[in-house]
C-alpha cells in the first residue's frame, strides 16, 4: 500500500517535471512578450507592457513573411493532400510484389534529412530549368514554386500515413455499391470516398499547413524571393533577438489553444449530439426537433474555451487603454539611480587607484555600468510597477535604451524600495 | 495496355484513374527519385559557373568528397580534421539526443497508454500544443531561458549552484536540450500507438506470477513495444542529424552542426556540389546507421511510421 | 416495372492469373425467374454474379442480359443492381439518401427523391425511418433497406450476394419469404447467390449447383433434391447418406450396386443420366434420411440395410438414429415423430428398409465435404 502511493507521487513528479520541461519553455516565452526590457526576459519583471505587439505589427518583414507563409501553406496543402490521398488509395490496391517497395519509397522522404530534400529539389529544378532553357527567373525556379514542391514531397508522406489509416476502414464495397447503383466513377469518388474521407483529409490538411507554416531546414535552401515567417523568424533570432519575437510567439501560443480546445468542444459535441440521436424516437428523429444538449452542457473543453476568449478579450480591451508610460519612466528612474551609485562607487575606486589607472583602462570601466544596468536591478525592482496607473496612450519610449541621463544625483536605495514613493517623484 | 493497368483503369475509372496514377508518379518520381539522384549526380561534379554547366570541364570528379576527408587540395593538413570532426560528432550528438528522448519519453508513453481517465485526454492535448509552435519559436524560447541572463541561470545563481551565470549556449547544453524539446511528440506517439494495443492482462499476469517493475518493463512492454520505439527512435535520430534551425539558434558560436556545414557551402561559399556531397554523405551515412539498428533490433521497415 | 429481362451466360470463363474460377458456365436464367447459385464458399459463385453486374471482365464467353451483350459495359452502365453480402449502405447517407442514391446520380431534386423513399419505405414496412442513419438500425431493418436501394434504380435484374448469411436464424426465415413476395410483387430477375440450400430451395424457380468453378445441375429445386445428377449434388442440397459400391446389374433405369458393406442395393437412376452406369462401373447410392423406416431385425433383401445404431437424437419432429456406414461416415435415419414410443437401440443391430423409386445411383464421384 505504501508503496503503491509511493509510486503514485513519483508518476505524479515525473509528470510535473516532464510537462514543465515542455511548457515551461513557452510560457516564459510567452511572458517575456508582456515584459518591457528590450532583451527578452521573465524576470526580472519591470513593467507590464503591450508595445511588443504594436511593435511586432508595425515590422514590415514580418507581415510578409505571414503573407509568404500562408501562399506556401496553401499551395502545400494542395498539392501534398492530393499526392497523400492518391498515394493512399494507390498503397491499397498495388500489386502486392511492388507494395512494399513503393512503401518504402512513399515513407522516405519522413525519414530523408530536410536539409537533403531542400538541397535536392533546389538542383533538380535548377537542372530542368536549364534543360528547358529557361531564364533564371522562370516559375521552376521562382521561390515559391520550389518551397511548395520541396515541402510537398515530405509532407504528402504525413499526409499519406493520415489517410491510409482512416482507408483502411473503408469498404471499397461501397465504391462498388455505387457504381452498380450508376454513379460514376468521380460522382462515387465525390459522393461516397470523399465524404467518408473527409475528417481524415480535414486533420492531413491542417497537419500539412503547421508543417508547412513551422518548416525551416527544406524552405531554408528554396524560398527565393519569398521568404516564409518561418525564414524571417530564424534571422531574426540569429541576429538578435527582442520581445517582439515572444509577442508573435504568444499569439501562435493563444491560436493553438483555441485551436486545440475548439476542436475538443467540437468533438465532445459530436459525441453528445449522437447520443442524443440514439435515444431520440423515430418522431423526433422525423421531425428533426428532437432536444439537442446545449453548447456548453457537460462539454467541459467548451466552457474552457469560452473562458479563455473571454480573458483574450479582456486583455486585448484593457490593452488598448493601457500604457506603461509611467511605470516605464519610474524603471528608468530607479535604474539611473541605480547606476548613479555605482559611478559614485567607481569614482570612489577610481580615486583611490587613479595613479596607477591608464586613461583607455578608465573608458572601460566606464562603459561597464551600462551594459551591466540592464540585469542587476533583479533584488529591488518594483513589481507595484504592474499596477501602476496609467492614462496616456502614447507609448513611443524605446526601453531599450535605458542609459542613465543626468548622472550626479547621489540619492541612496530607500526610495527604491519604495514604488509609490517612486511614482510620487 | 498490360493487364494490370487495364484492370486499375477499370476499377478506378479512366479519368478518376489517370489522375491519381498521375500525382503518385510525379510524387514518387518527379519529387522523390528524381531530386535525390539529381542531387547523387551532382555532387560528382566540379563548381562551374553556370555557362561552363555541361561544357568540357563537366566531368565526374570525386574531388567533393575527397575535400570532405583531406580537405583542400596542398591544405596544411593531412586530413580535414575540422569538418570531420564536425560530421563525428553531430552523429554522436544525435544518438545521445535519441538516447535522452527515449529515456524521457518511455514512461510517458507507457503511462498515457496504459492509464484511463479523463486527464489522459488534457495531457495528450498539452503534448500536442507545443508541437503546434513553430521549431524556431521553440528554439527561441529555449534561448530565452538558457541564455547567461536567461530565468535558468536566475535560478541556478540565486539558489547558489554557481557562483556566475553558467554558460549553457557555449556548453552545447542548450542545443541539446533544444533537439530533445523539439523531438519528444515524434518518440512518444509511436511508442504509445504500440503500447495502448497491448492487452493489460499480460502485464497483470506478469505481476501475478511476482515480476517487479522493471522486469515486466524489461521483459514484457518492451520487447511488445519494440516496432513503436525503433519507430521512435528512427524518426528522432534521422530529425536530430539533419536539424538546421535548433544549432543555428542553440548552438554555441565555436561549436557547428553537420547541417551547418552544408548550409554554408550552398549559402555562403555557393560551392552547390561541394554542398550535394556532403548532403549525400549526411543521408547515406544515416541511412546506414538506421539500417543497421533496424537489422540489430530486428525491426522491418513497414513498421516506420506507424 | 420491365419484367421478365432474361439473363444469358454464353461459355464463361473467368481466370485470374493461373486459377480458374469459373469454368465453361452456360446458364439460361429466364425473365422474372428467381434463379440460386447454390454452393460452398469458394466455388465461384461470386465470381460469377460479379462478372454479372460488370465488375469483372469474363476472360472468356459473353454475358447477356435481356439478349444484350455487355462486354465492355462497366457496372454502371448494365441494368443490374447488386444486393452486397455485407449490404454496403453508404454510413454517412440518411436511409432515404441511401435509398434514393440512384436518383441523385441522375440528378432528380430532393423532393422527389424523398417521394420515391417515402413509397419503398412504406413497401419495405420503414414507414417514417428515413431520416435514421444505417447505424441506428437493425440487421433485418438494414437488410430491407439495401433492398429497396437496389429496387430504386428500377433494375431489370436484382444479383443478391449471400445477403441473408449476417442474419441470425429466426430473422433469416422471416426475410427469405419476404425476398420471395418482393420478387413476386416487383416481378424483376432475381440472381441470388447462397451456400444454404436452405435459402436456394425455398426461394428459388431453378437453382444452379457449383462445384470448384463448375455447375454440376440446373434445375428447379424439386428436381436437384430428388434427381441430383452427381454425386457432389446429391450430397451438397439436402442430407444424403452415401453407399460406395460397383454396379452389379443395369436393368432399364434400375441399377443392383454391390456396396462395401451393405451387400447388394437396388436403386434407380437419376433423370438425366440415364445410360452413364455401366456393369462394373464405380458407383455411388444415395439414400436420403427421411426414406428410410424401420423393419424386422435381420431381413434380408436388396432394398434392405442392416448396421449397428451408434447414436441417437431426439429433435421434436423427428427421431435421429445414427448408424454405422460406409467410409467413417454414419448413416443417418430420420424417422417422421407421429407419438410412436421410441425405445433405444444403441450398440444394437437395427434394419432399415427403402423404396427403391428413393434410392438414386450415380457414378462415383466428389462429395461435398462438410
Amino acid at each position: 500500500m505504501k508503496n503503491f502511493s509511493l509510486m503514485r507521487i513519483s508518476i505524479w513528479v515525473y509528470l510535473a517535471l516532464f510537462f514543465s520541461y515542455l511548457l515551461g519553455p513557452l510560457v516564459i516565452m510567452s511572458v517575456t512578450a508582456f515584459n518591457s526590457p528590450g532583451f527578452p526576459r521573465a524576470a526580472p519583471w519591470e513593467c507590464l507592457t503591450f508595445e511588443w505587439f504594436s511593435a511586432l505589427f508595425q515590422d514590415e518583414r514580418i507581415l510578409n513573411g505571414i503573407k509568404n507563409s500562408i501562399l506556401v501553406g496553401v499551395g502545400t496543402v494542395t498539392l501534398s493532400v492530393s499526392m497523400g490521398l492518391a498515394g493512399a488509395l494507390m498503397l491499397t490496391q498495388i500489386w502486392p510484389k511492388l507494395r512494399a517497395t513503393y512503401y518504402t519509397i512513399i515513407i522516405a522522404p519522413i525519414l530523408i534529412p530536410g536539409v537533403v530534400i531542400g538541397i535536392s529539389t533546389l538542383v533538380f529544378w535548377d537542372r530542368v530549368n536549364r534543360m528547358f532553357g529557361l531564364d533564371a527567373d522562370s516559375f521552376l525556379s521562382n521561390g515559391l514554386f520550389l518551397t511548395i514542391i520541396g515541402q510537398s514531397t515530405f509532407i504528402a508522406s504525413y499526409c499519406m500515413l493520415v489517410l491510409v489509416a482512416r482507408l483502411q476502414r473503408y469498404d471499397t464495397g461501397l465504391t462498388e455499391a455505387a457504381l452498380d447503383l450508376g454513379a460514376t466513377h468521380a460522382q462515387a469518388f465525390r459522393k461516397v470516398l470523399l465524404p467518408f474521407m473527409r475528417p481524415a483529409i480535414a486533420s492531413a490538411a491542417v497537419l500539412a499547413f503547421l508543417a508547412s507554416f513551422e518548416n525551416y531546414n527544406t524552405t531554408t535552401f528554396t524560398f527565393g524571393e519569398y521568404p516564409t515567417l518561418t525564414i524571417e523568424l530564424a534571422q531574426k533570432v540569429r541576429y538578435g533577438i527582442t520581445p517582439a519575437i515572444s509577442a508573435l510567439a504568444f499569439i501562435i501560443v493563444l491560436l493553438t489553444v483555441f485551436a486545440a480546445l475548439f476542436n475538443e468542444a467540437h468533438i465532445r459535441r459530436k459525441e453528445l449530439v449522437a447520443a442524443a440521436r440514439k435515444s431520440a424516437t423515430v418522431e423526433e428523429l422525423g421531425s428533426g426537433n428532437f432536444r439537442l444538449p446545449g453548447f456548453l452542457s457537460s462539454n467541459t473543453a467548451a466552457v474552457v474555451l469560452v473562458v479563455v476568449a473571454m480573458m483574450t478579450i479582456a486583455v486585448v480591451g484593457s490593452a488598448t487603454v493601457y500604457s506603461p508610460q509611467q511605470c516605464i519612466a519610474d524603471v528608468k528612474e530607479q535604474k539611473r539611480m541605480e547606476t548613479e551609485v555605482r559611478i559614485q562607487e567607481l569614482r570612489q575606486r577610481r580615486a583611490d587607484e587613479a595613479a596607477r589607472r591608464a586613461a583607455e583602462q578608465a573608458d572601460q570601466a566606464e562603459q561597464e555600468p551600462a551594459v551591466e544596468a540592464a540585469p542587476k536591478p533583479s533584488n529591488n525592482s518594483g513589481f507595484g510597477g504592474v499596477f501602476a496607473p496609467g492614462a496616456l496612450q502614447d507609448d513611443g519610449a524605446d526601453a531599450s535604451e535605458e542609459e542613465p541621463e543626468k548622472p550626479g544625483n547621489d540619492s541612496g536605495f530607500g526610495s527604491v524600495f519604495d514604488p509609490n514613493a517612486l511614482q510620487s517623484e | 495496355m498490360p493487364q494490370f493497368l487495364k484492370e486499375y483503369f477499370n476499377r478506378n475509372g479512366i479519368g478518376l484513374g489517370s489522375v491519381m496514377l498521375g500525382l503518385v508518379l510525379f510524387w514518387t518520381v518527379g519529387l522523390i527519385i528524381m531530386p535525390q539522384l539529381s542531387m547523387l549526380d551532382f555532387s560528382f561534379r566540379p563548381n562551374l559557373p553556370p555557362p561552363e554547366i555541361g561544357g568540357p570541364k563537366d566531368l565526374y570528379t570525386l574531388e567533393n568528397y575527397k575535400y570532405l576527408i583531406f580537405g583542400p587540395e596542398g591544405g596544411s593538413q593531412d586530413y580535414n580534421a575540422v569538418d570531420l570532426r564536425v560530421f563525428y560528432r553531430t552523429l554522436i550528438a544525435a544518438v545521445l539526443v535519441t538516447i535522452f528522448n527515449l529515456m524521457l519519453c518511455y514512461p510517458i508513453a507507457y503511462y498515457l497508454a496504459q492509464t484511463k481517465g479523463n486527464h489522459i485526454r488534457v495531457l495528450a492535448l498539452m503534448l500536442i500544443i507545443p508541437y503546434w509552435i513553430n521549431e524556431i519559436l521553440r528554439a527561441f524560447a529555449l534561448r530565452i531561458i538558457f541564455g547567461e541572463t536567461g530565468i535558468l541561470n536566475n535560478v541556478l545563481v540565486g539558489m547558489g549552484v554557481f557562483d556566475t551565470p553558467f554558460d549553457f549556449i557555449r556548453n552545447d547544453i542548450a542545443l541539446y536540450a533544444g533537439l530533445g524539446y523539439a523531438y519528444i511528440l515524434l518518440m512518444i506517439f509511436p511508442i504509445y500507438n504500440v503500447i495502448e494495443s497491448l492487452d493489460r492482462n499480460q502485464i497483470e499476469a506478469a505481476r501475478d506470477m511476482g515480476a517487479s517493475w522493471p522486469r515486466i518493463h524489461w521483459r514484457v512492454v518492451i520487447p511488445y513495444a519494440k516496432p513503436g520505439i525503433s519507430s521512435g527512435c528512427t524518426m528522432v535520430f534521422m530529425l536530430s542529424a539533419g536539424a538546421l534551425a535548433a544549432p543555428q539558434i542553440l548552438g554555441g558560436p565555436s561549436s557547428l552542426w553537420f547541417t551547418q556545414l552544408i548550409y554554408q557551402q550552398f549559402n555562403d561559399n555557393s560551392d552547390w556540389p561541394q554542398g550535394a556531397a556532403y548532403a549525400v554523405v549526411l543521408l547515406v551515412t544515416c541511412i546506414l546507421l538506421v539500417l543497421a539498428l533496424m537489422r540489430l533490433f530486428k525491426v522491418n521497415m513497414g513498421d516506420i511510421g506507424k | 416495372m420491365s419484367a421478365g429481362v432474361g439473363v444469358n451466360l454464353e461459355d464463361l470463363w473467368i481466370k485470374f492469373g493461373d486459377f480458374v474460377a469459373v469454368r465453361e458456365a452456360n446458364v439460361n436464367i429466364n425473365g422474372g425467374d428467381f434463379f440460386s447459385f447454390l454452393g460452398p464458399s469458394g466455388c465461384g459463385k461470386t465470381t460469377i454474379l460479379r462478372a454479372v453486374s460488370g465488375f469483372l471482365e469474363p476472360s472468356q464467353g459473353n454475358v447477356l442480359i435481356g439478349g444484350n451483350n455487355m462486354k465492355g459495359i462497366g457496372p454502371n452502365k448494365r441494368p443490374t443492381a447488386l444486393i452486397f453480402q455485407n449490404l454496403a449502405l453508404f454510413p454517412l447517407m440518411k436511409v432515404w439518401e441511401n435509398i434514393t442514391f440512384s436518383m441523385e446520380i441522375k440528378g432528380a431534386s430532393a423532393k422527389e427523391r424523398r417521394k420515391r423513399a417515402d413509397e419503398l419505405l412504406d413497401m419495405i414496412a420503414l414507414t417514417g425511418q428515413g431520416d435514421k442513419l444505417p447505424a441506428e438500425l437493425s440487421g433485418g431493418q438494414k437488410q430491407r433497406v439495401a433492398i429497396a436501394r437496389a429496387l430504386c434504380a428500377e433494375p431489370d435484374v436484382l444479383l443478391l450476394d449471400e445477403p441473408l448469411s449476417a442474419l441470425d436464424l429466426k430473422l433469416r426465415q422471416h426475410m427469405r419469404s419476404e425476398l420471395r413476395e418482393i420478387q413476386k410483387r416487383v416481378g424483376i430477375t432475381f440472381i441470388y447467390i447462397t451456400h444454404d440450400q436452405g435459402e436456394a430451395l425455398t426461394m428459388s424457380d431453378n437453382i444452379a449447383v457449383m462445384r470448384a468453378g463448375v455447375i454440376d445441375q440446373i434445375g428447379d429445386g424439386k428436381t436437384i433434391y430428388n434427381d441430383p445428377m452427381t454425386p457432389f449434388a446429391a450430397s451438397f442440397v439436402g442430407e444424403n447418406n452415401v453407399f460406395r459400391g460397383r454396379v452389379k446389374q443395369v436393368s432399364g433405369n434400375e441399377v443392383m450396386v454391390t456396396t462395401n458393406r451393405s451387400g447388394d442395393l437396388m436403386a434407380r437412376v437419376a433423370n438425366g443420366t440415364e445410360g452413364r452406369l455401366k456393369e462394373g462401373d464405380e458407383a455411388m447410392l444415395f439414400i436420403r434420411p427421411e426414406a428410410f423406416s424401420l423393419a424386422p431385425v435381420g431381413t434380408q433383401g436388396d432394398h434392405f440395410v442392416t448396421a449397428q445404431v451408434t447414436k441417437e437424437e431426439f429433435e421434436g419432429n423427428t427421431f435421429n438414429i445414427f448408424m454405422e456406414g460406409d467410409g467413417g461416415k454414419e448413416i443417418k435415419v430420420a424417422l417422421p415423430n407421429l407419438g410412436q414410443s421410441f425405445e433405444s437401440h444403441q450398440g444394437e443391430a437395427m434394419t432399415l428398409e427403402y423404396q427403391v423409386r428413393n434410392a438414386v445411383a450415380l457414378p462415383a464421384g466428389v462429395l461435398a465435404t462438410e
